[in-house]
């Protein structure tokens, strides 16, 4: 009996590992079988709406369906299903979108799968018309949820015109690729000074600017005052965006540049090449910051803290900046596009939840950091009245100085309309449209 | 006592009902030119079964389950194979279930008797030794087939067969150890390590990597059931050394495996959709598309894809049928094996010999199911009577009838008045 009894724990043993494995499988493709219908030929796909119920991709759509230029400006954000760009909304929720069951199979007709994320399609579309000529982008976010309202980019592509004779640049969103981000790289250095020496010795420094300072290896870093701001502490060198003064905050004895690179880092910076970061926004994959701080009495390292050199910053992680600072928490508020996700049947299979970044920087640095953003911000009131924010702004030379982007990039401290924005014009001309007046266009249509 | 469950009339009964369900299904929701190919399918499928039933009624046996599960199984697989991209009538592959059921009657009286087939082993290591140099002359690495012109034979799938007769053994052999050098030791295991390492080494080099796993789980099986015989001392330790042996030599064969292997191990097939994860992407699609209930027999598009009637016909069932139905057959042919639980063998012999087939069976059904699923390597391997394939249907009908033969009464051998009792208490 036991020679029998060994044979049929050996069978049975075998079955049991079969059947588990079997069970595994059917889990497997109860969970992926959306996935491997969106990668199907046959597939139907839902819409996506913004948070009034627009909508904002129709994968049956025709030319002629919706108003010219209906989708123009959310293209290279909300995308399509036609494989020519990669990093948008719907190339990377093509399964969220499947109006496909295991059960039901595949519903032709009156599939209710849909995607409603938080976008303010009015609100878009209003400071997409704002740029006007100019090329660049905007984002905004609700620095409580994270909810993204306004993202704009442009050159922009209409799906529904087709995908030839399109500028460089259509394809892409720009706010979640990085940029040289001019003087609002201030904000983080600003941030990482106070982290490493504290706001009270900070506060104790005061350095001359004269219009330009030469640097202890003899080269010049010019400021946009050419007739230089005087003597000034932290504050008012903000408020000036004083390239001097920060300049030479860089050489202070007490800025160690080993202890300001470890902040950065903490910031998301990938510092000297060490591994780059980003964030994923309901699959779209958004870029965050890198610099390089090798020498701090170098011109190089210098001009990366103000913003220029080698500095490079995505809008997204701005505003993710802005949030950790108007929340006074030193944790940004991670954002996304999706509020919630029908399936089939219009049953809701996913929600949003609010989360957070790990700590960046401890919450006194965030009061003071917004205490001194928002005393900057009232240089603001004439051109974006009504609000009380925290801002600053930047002016990056690119092409090698022969064009430059105009940025700015802060909150509004108010805990109804908590907004978090940031808005870069690319080659900015003196008489063009500004940056003020965009996210005051912006902060009015979302109002 | 040998359990029936049911009477035979109540099984077969049961079995026709199942196929008149499966063709009616094929009526309603089947997609055909003409209502001749249903007709002509249902015809043949119901007339077969009842032959099937009156041959085997007059066959006298006392083993009748398994028969009929048998038979269940093999015209649900006429059915579903003559349905793929349309209904029709699979011709070759109700041949070759019917050749299946000869050589389950055939593997019934081979092994029926253990004395027999202990006598005369060293005929089943020559076939084996035959077939071995079949593979290497006429196979290699070019292929795994013999293209005789009128018919393609895989001698791999023959050999899994001879494979799992010469590792059954019987207590008595097991005890004939002789001393080598300093140790005891059995020269049939001595053999036995020698053929399993030949036949290891030639799948590895002809790249039949489908039936290496197999030939694997039935080594594993049959070398487990030798260390581990009832009067062996049994030794946790050697179980634990050799185990681990086993697996060291997987991990380092897997390192250093040549580069067409190490593809099928590391492969995303999402990331190469066209190329090398064509097949199993189409085959993940199909189940997708069919779902629970299928598309309804001949709308699917699978059958358009290389082996889909072989390496992916679990997808191809799935598509057509639904999922249940695909798991329903998978279950038939886990309720053939179940049998050897439910009547377990009558004696060593047969439980080594048991246990050789069911390791072949899931290891077979595990690769290609888990396989074409993404779940593990894709090895181009068939499932037990339910894939197209000539060589395959004979040889796993073969083995059933090694599974019959140790649920068998026992073999009449003469026996004085005083042990009939003793006789009696093993049937």
């Amino acid at each position: 009996m036991k020679s029998l009894k060994r044979g049929r724990n050996l069978i049975t043993l075998m079955m049991l590992i079969f059947l588990v494995g079997i069970v595994l499988l059917v889990v497997k493709i109860q969970m992926e079988a959306s996935f491997y219908i969106s990668n199907s030929g046959s597939r139907d796909l839902g819409y996506v709406y913004d948070c009034n119920g627009d909508i904002l991709f129709d994968d049956n759509a025709q030319a002629g369906d919706y108003p010219d230029g209906y989708f123009k400006d959310v293209g290279n954000l909300i995308g399509d299903a036609s494989g020519q760009m990669t990093n948008t909304l719907v190339a990377n929720n093509l399964e969220r979108l499947s109006n496909y069951s295991f059960t039901k199979g595949i519903t032709r007709k009156g599939g209710k799968a849909a995607i409603y994320t938080t976008l303010n399609h009015d609100a878009n579309e209003q400071v997409y018309s704002a740029f006007g000529d100019k090329e660049g982008c905007a984002i905004a976010y609700n620095y409580k949820t994270g909810e993204i309202l306004v993202c704009v980019s442009k050159p922009n592509v209409d799906p529904l015109k087709g995908y030839e004779d399109l500028p460089d640049g259509s394809l892409l969103c720009k706010a979640f690729y990085k940029t040289v981000p001019g003087s609002t790289q201030k904000v983080s250095t600003l941030i990482s000074a106070i982290e490493t020496m504290g706001i009270d010795r900070l506060r104790e420094k005061s350095f001359t600017c004269e219009g330009s300072y030469t640097n202890q290896t003899g080269e010049d870093i010019n400021c946009h005052n050419s007739y230089g701001h005087g003597t000034q502490n932290i504050d008012e060198a903000f408020q000036n965006s004083c390239n001097p003064f920060f300049a030479q905050l860089v050489e202070d004895p007490d800025w160690k540049l080993s202890d300001i690179e470890k902040a950065y880092k903490k910031l998301g910076f990938s510092v000297n090449g060490s591994p780059a970061g980003s964030v994923d926004i309901n699959g779209i994959t958004a870029q965050t910051a890198s610099t390089e701080l090798t020498d701090k009495y170098e011109f190089n390292t210098q001009w990366s803290c103000i913003g220029q050199g080698m500095s490079l910053v995505s809008p997204c992680q701005m505003i993710m900046w802005q949030s950790a600072i108007a929340n006074e928490s030193g944790k940004s508020t991670m954002p996304y596009l999706i509020d919630h996700v029908t399936n089939v049947n219009g049953r809701i299979v996913e929600t949003a939840k609010t989360s957070h970044s790990d700590q960046l920087f401890s919450a006194k640095t965030a009061s003071e950091v917004k205490s001194i953003m928002l005393e900057n911000g009232n240089n603001y009131s004439g051109t974006i009245p009504g609000y009380t924010i925290g801002i600053k702004s930047g002016t990056a030379q690119v092409k090698d100085g022969t064009e430059e982007n105009s940025l700015l990039t802060g909150f509004v401290d108010d805990d109804e309309f908590p907004i978090a924005f940031a808005v870069l014009i690319e080659n900015r001309q003196q008489y063009d449209i500004t940056t003020d007046s965009i996210v005051y266009t912006m902060l009015s249509a979302l109002d | 006592m040998y359990k029936n469950g049911l009477s035979y009339g109540g099984i077969t009964l049961l079995s026709l009902l199942t196929h008149i369900s499966l063709l009616v299904v094929v009526f309603v929701k089947g997609s055909y030119e003409t209502i001749m190919s249903p007709i002509i399918l249902s015809a043949v499928v119901i007339i077969s079964d009842l032959l099937y039933f009156f041959i085997l009624h007059f066959l006298k046996q006392n083993t009748y389950t398994l028969d009929i599960l048998l038979i269940t199984l093999l015209n649900m697989s006429v059915i579903f194979q003559s349905c793929f991209g349309g209904v029709g009538f699979a011709v070759k592959h109700f041949i070759f279930s019917v050749l299946a059921l000869a050589c389950c009657q055939a593997g019934f009286k081979l092994a029926e008797n253990y004395q027999f087939i202990e006598k005369y082993k060293y005929i089943f290591y020559g076939i084996c030794g035959v077939l071995i140099i079949s593979i290497l002359l006429f196979t290699g690495s070019r292929g795994m087939w013999i293209d005789l012109g009128f018919i393609t034979i895989q001698p791999s799938e023959f050999l899994k067969v001879f494979f799992v007769l010469v590792f059954a053994t019987s207590i008595a052999q097991q005890q004939k150890k002789k001393k080598v050098l300093f140790v005891k030791v059995v020269y049939d295991n001595m053999a036995l390590l020698a053929l399993t390492g030949v036949i290891m080494l030639l799948q590895w080099w002809c790249r039949d990597l489908g039936s290496l796993p197999t030939f694997a789980a039935v080594a594993a099986c049959g070398f487990l059931m030798r260390i581990c015989y009832p009067k062996a001392k049994l030794s946790k330790k050697l179980i634990i050394g050799l185990s681990a042996a086993g697996l060291v030599i997987v991990i380092i064969a897997l390192k250093f495996a040549p580069s067409y292997v190490q593809d099928r191990l590391h492969v995303d097939i999402w990331s190469d959709p066209t190329g090398n994860g064509w097949q199993q992407c189409q085959a993940l699609i199909a189940i997708a598309e069919g779902g629970w209930f299928g598309k309804g027999p001949g709308h699917g598009v699978l059958y358009k894809v290389p082996a889909a009637d072989t390496d992916i016909v679990f997808s191809s069932i799935c598509e057509e049928w639904g999922m249940l139905m695909a798991l329903l057959a998978v279950f038939m042919i886990i309720l053939l094996l179940v049998t050897a639980l439910i009547n377990t063998p009558r004696s060593y012999f047969h439980t080594t010999l048991t246990v050789g087939v069911c390791a072949a069976f899931i290891a077979q059904m595990a690769l290609n199911i888990f396989g074409s699923c993404n779940m593990i390597p894709f090895t181009g391997v068939t499932i037990p009577f339910i894939s197209q394939g000539g060589s395959s249907m004979l040889t796993c009908g073969f083995m059933i009838g090694f599974l019959k033969a140790g649920q068998a009464r026992v073999y009449p051998v003469p026996v004085r008045p005083a042990q009939q009792n003793i006789n009696r208490r093993t049937v």
